[in-house]
């Protein structure tokens, strides 16, 4: 069997999201819960599936009555946004729990001298 | 800022406030009158004279310089607790809603218990439908995400063991840190029960500005699934 290169990225990108989290599961992150696994097996295990085996996923979809090249081109658009929306989020959140941080520190600045 | 603290240290009622000018005053008096002198209140960055208002009372008063959510405000009162040798804490809102009397049940039960859930009775015809509605989608989704079905998933009155104050560890900033306080009693494996609880649900509470609003609810739940 072989693969285009787009196929080759975007399997590494999938598999790259899919052992990352599950690593962190099995490592018992804190954050980490049996939901956020889930949802990552079935978005990036989606993705990987369907850049790995096309026509499968293409048979699938013509029985399911979709077209062909706008959907290609529609979902490579939605990978690519679903990306950037969790780098974002992520980026976003560890500034604000710095800044929350920062902002605690300062408050009990008075209880930890005191102690 | 000065550190007004009573000798007795035993446990610490944390109150987070944010432009409850109007009532952080009474709330801190009623509690006063149920004999409860370690309060902590956490100011968290309000724009109107609540750190005035608080600071005119003996209490231990803590001020975010800027506004960092509800539950920003809880972990730096807790956090304050754990500092001052706290053995129980309880969590109680700034808005006059929670009943002081329902203080001394919470705090008996943490002899049992790590985590008291404080519950309110969502059948009463009085609590607006908006709030029952949002309880039921709160409890859903922490169920779904952190395992954990509760009847009252974001009570904002709960006691703490010293157990639990030194094991748990959480990281959100708003409404949704009442549903990660449950992700980290499964997580800890802590001993838990809700407790029906009082609550008064004012004229004043129902017009603030910054409660929880139909998009805050969306947002919160976004937050919580896509958190990473």
């Amino acid at each position: 069997m072989q693969f285009s290169i787009i196929q080759l990225i975007l399997g590494f990108i999938s598999l790259f999201f899919l052992i990352n989290r599950i690593i962190r599961f099995l490592k018992k992150e804190r954050t980490q819960t049996g939901f956020k696994l889930l949802s990552t097996l079935v978005v990036w295990g989606g993705i990987l599936f369907t850049s790995l085996f096309p026509r499968t996923v293409h048979i699938i979809s013509m029985n399911l009555g979709f077209g062909e090249n706008l959907n290609t081109l529609i979902f490579f658009g939605f990978v690519i946004v679903f990306i950037l929306l969790f780098k974002l989020l992520s980026s976003t959140e560890k500034l604000e729990r710095n800044v929350t941080e920062m902002v605690r520190k300062e408050a009990l600045k008075d209880v930890i001298k005191k102690n | 800022m000065g550190i007004k603290n009573t000798k007795e240290t035993k446990y610490y009622i944390v109150i987070p406030a944010y432009n409850e000018e109007q009532v952080i005053g009474s709330v801190i008096e009623e509690l006063y009158s149920v004999g409860y002198r370690n309060i902590i209140v956490v100011d968290d960055g309000s724009t109107d004279n609540t750190y005035r208002k608080a600071a005119e009372k003996k209490i231990v008063l803590l001020r975010h310089i800027l506004n960092r959510g509800k539950g920003a405000a809880i972990k730096t009162g807790l956090e304050a607790a754990r500092l001052l040798n706290a053995e129980h804490v309880v969590t109680f809102d700034a808005d006059g809603q929670h009943d002081p009397k329902d203080i001394r049940q919470m705090i008996k039960l943490l002899d049992d218990y790590d985590v008291v859930l404080g519950q309110r009775d969502f059948s009463d015809k009085h609590i607006p439908f908006f709030k029952r509605m949002g309880n039921f989608v709160g409890n859903f989704v922490t169920w779904v995400v952190y395992g954990l079905w509760v009847a009252d998933s974001q009570s904002g009155m709960r006691a703490y063991s010293k157990k639990a104050l030194v094991c748990m560890e959480t990281t959100a900033d708003r409404y949704e840190y009442d549903s990660e306080i449950l992700r980290e009693i499964v997580r800890n494996k802590l001993s838990y029960i809700e407790t029906p609880i009082h609550v008064r649900y004012t004229t004043y509470s129902q017009k603030k500005a910054d409660r929880q609003t139909y998009i805050g609810a969306v947002k919160t739940v976004i937050r919580m699934i896509l958190a990473d």
